[in-house]
């Protein structure tokens, strides 16, 4: 216990304080976690290193100091996902939308494209992140957002006119720090003419340094190599209510997920995605709100059958 | 004890020309006040100084001197703005300062001796400031404002003058010092005295008796008496930049130049007092005469030049003035920056003044109406919707998990609906069904199932009321949509694909 009284001294004060300012040091399992290391030549460095050397291995590694806890904080956060909560699109992609990385989703006609896209924003604004929604085509429906959950005043609504102003949008964008991009280029052709691959590539370099999930939902591949994941949505299909003479009602529809191509993950891994039309009501899955045909709220008509 | 700093800028008008047009510096420029035959030199470069050519010379015999001499008219605007720039320097030391015009400005600056080693370093940091808005200042420090002011006209700079020194500090110094223009001076040099030490010494009632007010004055300040108190000016409401230009411009680029370099003056002036701009107004004077006015709103307070110049160039581009342009001036309306405490445990925020630059960049090359907050607004149309302004509400203090994703289905609406012809047929029951519809692109094909009417009645009081009837068709094809009758001729539409 020589080396007690150097944390009595001003220059360990700070270093203390944020021993129980730190969530990570009491979720600590049997064994103590690794503690960063700070960069070599920190002046910091030999004092912190002579300070965990007199401590015990246990209390040792709960000992942070502020660089290096805003180093470990940002470094969980980029290893992160965010999570769309769509089961089926999560596991294929382990776990949701990574941090830093773009995530191309490719499907042609109605496919549930947009629906995935709703989700993501509707989960990256529940978490209270910021999100933007680069529409090229036009196509967000405001109400209908709201619906699937997503806080429309965490969400910036970007309505570009062409790809080019789409790209470039989603760049600028993301440089302020917004976590969740999702640029949605509509339907099949596109606006505007195609941009060069190396955009894509800056634009995946832009999202990886400020650390943001980038989505890119396309009727066709457009990302080609700069993609960490690429999800093909094929196979849809629509579920109707009614039979014969009976009045129908669309109950939503089904699609097969493909995972076309993933740096860490096996390609080719299939699943489905259901998803449900709010007015079928008794067709939601469990914990979703019950809607009504005449709930003009979760859909903008009035309804006599 | 009362302490006043005099910042005083030598040949205010030639300061004032280079500070914006900074590249004549080196130039032999020559700014002339009158015209034809009257223009005579009001102040000049050193290069065309040293040359031969000085105040109150006319222009064509400093064109003689110098036949490549530059002259520049005496610019009321560029002269008004750097006064406000040299006042708004001065107010970083202390907020009363009083505009004595001209490039002249006092500063109250009693107790500053805390913050500054000496006084000597407080008028450095002034110099360095005006130097900061390119304007050349000298400093004088006294304990009135007539001692101020003299000391700061003395070529060394700063001059501080001791207090209760004034008498002493002005004695030595020529006559002409204590004001140029001096109508009793010939009176003066009549009598034999030089400095203004020789008269601090006759008696004032002789001098009195025989100059009568002005004679009384003139010994008082002689022997470093100033009544007159600092009046501090009001802070200005605005920040201004402007110039009138040798020559009209027709062409929106080298328009776009000059005003690039007054945003940037405004914005190092806004930046000074910690504001930012959250609306600019232009103002263009016309060739023959008139003017034109415009006034651009940002979406948040900003101090980034280059979305400022880009919203100018896309209001101009939008409607030019409609004759060439001799002079303009900016004015900037002054807002405190968005700040935001970033949070260590929570989600990542966003800082406010970059979102606001960003958010101009992004309006200014879409447009306003296409960058915001999605608003859903009442009513039973489904495409009916608004654009806000985006001012996300703060995350919270520490991380929380996304909530469960309801699992619905999406529309992609499309804006405008799109025409199209659809086949019906009835059912065994009597309803009608849709069996083929014929539109655009993929929107063409027959029906595999289709569900509906459900029907909407929306605003009724209006001259064409929303009646219509909707319907949801699968196509063989693939895709399902969102169909519609209504308006005029009962047309049929599709307004949105479920996806």
């Amino acid at each position: 216990m020589h080396d007690l009284p150097i944390l009595l001294t001003p220059d360990y004060r700070h270093i203390l304080s944020f021993v129980s300012a730190i969530p990570l040091s009491f979720d600590f399992g049997p064994r103590p976690r690794p503690v960063p290391e700070l960069p070599p030549g920190d002046p910091q460095r030999d004092d912190v290193k002579r300070l965990r050397e007199s401590l015990s291995r246990e209390v040792a590694a709960k000992v942070m100091n502020a660089t290096e806890l805003i180093r470990a904080l940002d470094k969980a956060r980029r290893d992160e996902s965010i999570p769309t909560t769509l089961a089926p699109f999560d596991t294929l992609l382990g776990g949701g939308l990574p941090r830093g990385k773009m995530v191309e989703l490719t499907g042609r006609r109605a496919t549930g494209r947009f629906a995935i896209a709703m989700s993501a924003l509707a989960a990256a604004t529940s978490m209270g992140e910021a999100a933007v929604l680069v529409d090229l085509g036009d196509h967000f429906d405001p109400r209908n957002a709201e619906e699937n959950g997503v806080d429309l005043r965490r969400m910036l609504w970007i309505r570009p006119k062409t790809l080019k102003q789409a790209v470039m949008s989603a760049e600028m964008i993301t440089a302020t720090g917004f976590q969740l991009v999702v640029l949605d280029v509509g339907l099949h052709p596109i606006r505007g003419r195609r941009v060069p691959d190396a955009a894509w590539v800056r634009l995946g370099r832009t999202a990886e340094a400020h650390g943001a999930a980038m989505m890119i939902s396309t009727p066709y591949p457009l990302t080609a190599t700069a993609s960490e994941a690429v999800v093909v949505m094929e196979h849809a299909r629509a579920k109707w209510l009614g039979k014969g003479n009976a009045p129908r009602v669309l109950a939503g529809s089904t699609a097969d997920l493909r995972l076309g191509k993933h740096r860490h993950r096996k390609a080719g891994v299939r699943a489905s995605v259901e998803l449900h039309v709010a007015e079928a009501s008794g067709q939601e899955k469990p914990g979703t709100p019950t809607r009504r045909l005449d709930d003009s709220s979760t859909r903008p008509l009035l309804v006599s059958r | 004890m009362t302490r006043i700093a005099a910042l005083f800028v030598p040949m205010f008008p030639l300061a004032a020309r280079l500070r914006s047009e900074p590249e004549l510096l080196t130039e032999a420029l020559a700014i002339v006040e009158g015209n034809g035959n009257a223009a005579h030199i009001v102040a000049a470069t050193r290069r065309a100084r040293t040359k031969g050519i000085k105040p109150g010379h006319s222009l064509a015999q400093a064109r003689s001197l110098v036949p490549k001499l530059i002259a520049r008219g005496r610019d009321v605007e560029c002269e008004r703005t750097a006064q406000e720039a040299l006042l708004e320097a001065a107010e970083t030391f202390s907020p009363r300062v009083e505009d004595a015009g001209e490039g002249l400005v006092f500063i109250d600056v009693t107790g500053m001796e805390r913050h500054f080693a000496s006084e000597e370093e407080l008028g450095k940091a002034a110099l360095r400031a005006c130097d900061n808005v390119g304007l050349p200042a000298r400093c004088g420090i006294a304990a009135s404002k007539l001692a101020a002011r003299v000391a700061a006209e003395l070529p060394k700079s700063p001059t501080i003058v001791p207090a209760g020194g004034e008498a002493a500090f002005l004695a030595p110094l020529p006559l002409r010092r204590l004001t140029p223009a001096l109508d009793a001076a010939t009176t003066l040099q009549r009598w034999g005295i030089g400095s203004i030490g020789d008269l601090a010494r006759l008696p004032e009632p002789e001098v009195a008796s025989r100059l009568g007010e002005l004679g009384r004055e003139l010994h008082y300040a002689a022997r470093g008496i100033d009544p007159r108190p600092l009046i501090p000016r009001a802070m200005p409401p605005e920040f201004r930049e402007g110039m009138e230009l040798e020559w009209p411009l027709v062409a929106l680029e080298p328009f776009l130049f000059i005003a690039s370099a007054a945003l940037d003056r405004l914005a190092k002036r806004l930046e000074v007092q910690g504001f930012a701009c959250k609306r600019l107004e232009v103002t263009m004077n016309l060739e023959p005469d008139g003017h034109h006015a415009r006034a651009i709103e940002l979406p948040a307070p900003t101090r980034d030049v280059k979305t400022m110049l880009t919203l100018i160039r896309l209001d101009l581009e939008k409607t030019p003035p409609g004759a060439p342009v001799t002079g303009f001036s900016i004015v900037a309306h002054p807002d405190r920056p968005r700040r935001a405490q970033l949070s260590l445990f929570g989600p990542a925020a966003l800082s406010p003044e970059k979102l606001a630059t960003t958010i101009a960049r992004l309006i200014s090359m879409l447009g306003d109406d296409r960058v915001g907050m999605a608003v859903p607004v009442d009513g039973h149309l489904p495409e009916r919707y608004a654009i806000g302004p985006f001012a996300p509400p703060p995350p919270p203090d520490l991380k929380r998990g996304p909530r469960k994703s309801h699992g619905l289905i999406a529309t992609r609406v499309f804006r405008p609906p799109i025409p199209v012809e659809v086949i019906t047929r009835e059912r065994g029951n009597g309803e009608l069904e849709i069996t083929s519809i014929q539109g655009e692109g993929d929107i063409s094909g027959p029906v595999r199932a289709s569900a509906g009417p459900w029907q909407t009645d929306a605003e009724w009081w209006a001259p064409a009321p929303g009646v219509r009837e909707y319907w949801d068709v699968e196509l063989e094809r693939g895709g399902v949509y969102r169909t519609y009758r209504g308006g005029e001729g009962a047309q049929w539409f599709v307004d949105a694909r479920f996806d």
